[in-house]
């Protein structure tokens, strides 16, 4: 190659490799929403999250194909499943009840029931690699899995594009920071409540949804102290939000023993902590979308908004001391529990449900 | 100039020589039931206290601060040889199975050998560790360097890994045709987050409101049950003997054909889990505060 070639040659690398380069995430919010916080390590790039949406919709994460993020975590149904627990690939139940994946980039503390539990790419191997239950199955099968992308000619350019400072590695590190940025990249503030409530418009949501928001936020309901702020859940994190709330709460669900004993293969944050004072308690989900997310809970066992406002109505259906002082039980007139309703319904955000970036790619 | 190379030279002849009397060290490990050697989907009988016959479909363990022990009883710790596959720095992948048959999710390849070095002197016993220092256990796996990267080793639900798996089918509970088959899958539980005792974070209130214990941005920063237990063998000669690690000693007091209702199969280290205890004993390891001596291993 004589000199003039090789400077070619290094021009149309240096130009590739400009080519190449990252586009920084625009975060699609409203004004009035503040951002998420983004771990340090991963920033957030249009690359990584269309390269993660690839990844989440895609059965080959699964042990036999049949599988994927997606299957449990359904648009329509803010990115949960409808059952009450989770199925896995091999037919293997969960314990828990699918949680909705809306906003959250601003949970600080993922899944149900796990305070060690911060970060979206940790949280990925769980689904992954879990064998306690199996959901993806894919234990042991990650060599066959980084083999089965590279072979798939549409992974190996969006592992670059995500990847360039890494040679578009294939890998649980590259993997995981591009789901979890996908996952990021799905929020929703918009919502009618929102429009009424953030945008002035005064009338995007009805006269009844109107007085289930006063109800809502009341002191005799005191729905508001668990399921407050811009998501619905204090257990919230945000760039605006010097401190980190991470909300866990005993709801009276159960009380196998009198002393409020879960049940033992189900037992909220005691299973990870160890400390007694975590029986019983589980992470305050969002209530944002809240009408399209049924069955309730984190055993998803109780069926519909009507039952689950009779649950917190008497005060818990199996209280105990435990039970978080702030689920006082409340008698709702049959106006009242409509109003409620309606203003829960309010919290259905259908650009989340519909928008295509966050559906299938190329849907 | 030439002097100060000559010095140099000198100076770095003597480290060398230093360097030479640090000895070589191999401790070897065999897999066994019952005196039999491991195999991939052999049958072992007479396992447990119902004398169940087993299939086995894992075996491996991590091991970490291996030490020589001189006659006085001190230690000299092994430093392990950085071979990028099985040994980082001072943890070991011990590794049976070899992925055929049960052992599909396994990998082809096994190790039954620590590697390292010591100084040269005269000891008369070796000490090591069952499970992964803390500080590697709860790094980031997706980042882990190997043998800390196996997902089938991942402990994600409490962060860490598993130190010891065991995986096996059983011939009574395919009878009872429920509860088929039994894991031992030992890691570290009840582990807190910074700030956990009174530090950061506010504390849950007794009416059960607000985080649990501590709660925070951190990762874990201690665990109530490590559960990593301190293997001793005294009069043990790695140049003439091996490690035997015995499933069916691990098992001597343990019915692995009636699974705990609402527990996971077998004992995946749940405090609560009642198919864990007599594993736990076989491993020195704490049960309602008595401990008493290991048998899992004994040299050969």
């Amino acid at each position: 190659m004589g000199k003039w070639a090789r400077a070619a040659a290094i021009a149309v690398l240096v130009l590739t490799g400009t080519a190449a380069a990252e586009t920084p995430w625009v975060w699609d919010l409203p004004a009035w929403v503040p951002r998420p916080r983004v771990p340090a390590d991963n920033p957030m790039t249009v690359e990584k999250v269309a390269l993660g949406r690839q990844l989440f919709y895609d059965t080959q994460l699964s042990i036999n194909g049949t599988g994927a993020c997606a299957t449990c975590h359904i648009q329509a149904k803010a990115f949960t499943d409808g059952r009450p627990v989770g199925i896995g690939v091999t037919g293997e139940k969960h314990v828990r009840n699918s949680m909705g994946l809306a906003n959250v980039a601003y949970v600080p503390v993922l899944t149900w029931a796990n305070p060690l539990l911060h970060s979206l790419e940790q949280q990925a191997l769980v689904p992954m690699f879990g064998e306690h239950p199996v959901e993806l199955g894919l234990a042991g099968q990650e060599e066959a899995l980084f083999a089965r992308l590279t072979a798939d000619p549409r992974y190996p350019p969006l592992f670059k594009a995500a990847f360039p400072a890494q040679d578009g590695a294939i890998s649980l590190r590259s993997i995981t920071q591009a789901l979890a940025s996908f996952q990021r990249s799905i929020t929703s503030f918009s919502s009618p409540y929102d429009r009424y409530r953030y945008g002035g418009e005064a009338s995007a949501i009805s006269p009844a949804a109107k007085r289930g928001e006063a109800l809502f936020f009341s002191e005799r309901l005191e729905c508001f102290h668990c399921h407050g702020g811009i998501t619905f859940s204090n257990a919230v994190t945000h760039e605006r939000m010097a401190f980190v709330e991470a909300g866990f709460h005993q709801t009276g669900l159960y009380n196998i023993d009198g002393k409020g004993s879960y049940p033992a293969n189900n037992p909220g944050a005691v299973e990870v902590t160890g400390q007694p004072e975590d029986m019983g308690r589980f992470r305050t989900p969002s209530l944002r979308n809240v009408a399209v997310t049924a069955p309730y809970m984190h055993d998803g066992s109780i069926p519909t908004l009507n039952t689950a406002l009779d649950h917190y109505a008497r005060g818990g259906r199996a209280r105990s001391a435990q039970t978080d002082q702030l689920i006082v039980g409340f008698a709702l007139s049959k106006q009242e529990r409509a109003d409620l309703i309606a203003f829960l319904r309010s919290l259905t955000d259908q650009r989340l449900l519909t928008n295509p970036a966050y559906g299938p790619p190329g849907g | 100039m030439r002097i100060t190379l000559a010095s140099l030279l000198l100076a770095t002849g003597l480290a060398l020589s230093a360097a030479a009397q640090e000895t070589p060290v191999i401790l070897t490990f065999a897999a066994q039931i019952g005196g039999e050697p491991f195999r991939c989907g052999g049958a072992y009988a007479d396992i447990g206290t119902t004398k169940s016959t087993v299939t086995p479909s894992d075996f491996r363990f991590y091991v970490s601060d291996v030490a020589l022990i001189r006659a006085d009883g001190t230690e000299q710790p092994v430093a392990l040889t950085q071979d990028q596959k099985w040994q980082y720095q001072t943890v070991a992948l011990l590794d049976f199975e070899d992925k055929t048959g049960p052992c599909s999710n396994g990998t082809a390849d096994t190790n039954a050998k620590v590697v390292g070095s010591a100084p040269a002197g005269a000891y008369t016993g070796v000490a090591f560790t069952l499970g992964v220092p803390f500080a590697l256990n709860h790094a980031d796996a997706t980042l882990g360097a190997s043998p800390l990267n196996l997902s089938t080793l991942f402990w994600n639900w409490l962060g860490g890994y598993k130190f010891l798996r065991i995986d096996m089918d059983t011939s009574g509970g395919a009878q009872a045709g429920k509860d088929r088959g039994f894991v031992i899958h030992l890691g570290s539980t009840a582990c807190q987050p910074a700030g956990a005792h009174g530090g950061g974070m506010p504390m849950g209130t007794a009416g059960g409101h607000g985080t649990p214990s501590g709660a925070a941005m951190q990762p874990a920063q201690s665990c109530a049950n490590p559960n990593r237990a301190r293997v001793v063998l005294p009069g043990f000669d790695p140049a003439k003997q091996v490690i035997l690690a015995d499933l069916k000693a691990l098992l001597s007091e343990t019915n692995i054909d009636v699974n705990q209702p609402e527990s996971a199969l077998g004992c995946m280290s749940a405090p609560s889990d009642g198919d864990c205890p007599g594993i736990f004993r076989a491993l020195g390891l704490p049960v309602g505060g008595q401990t008493v001596p290991q048998r899992f291993f004994k040299a050969s």
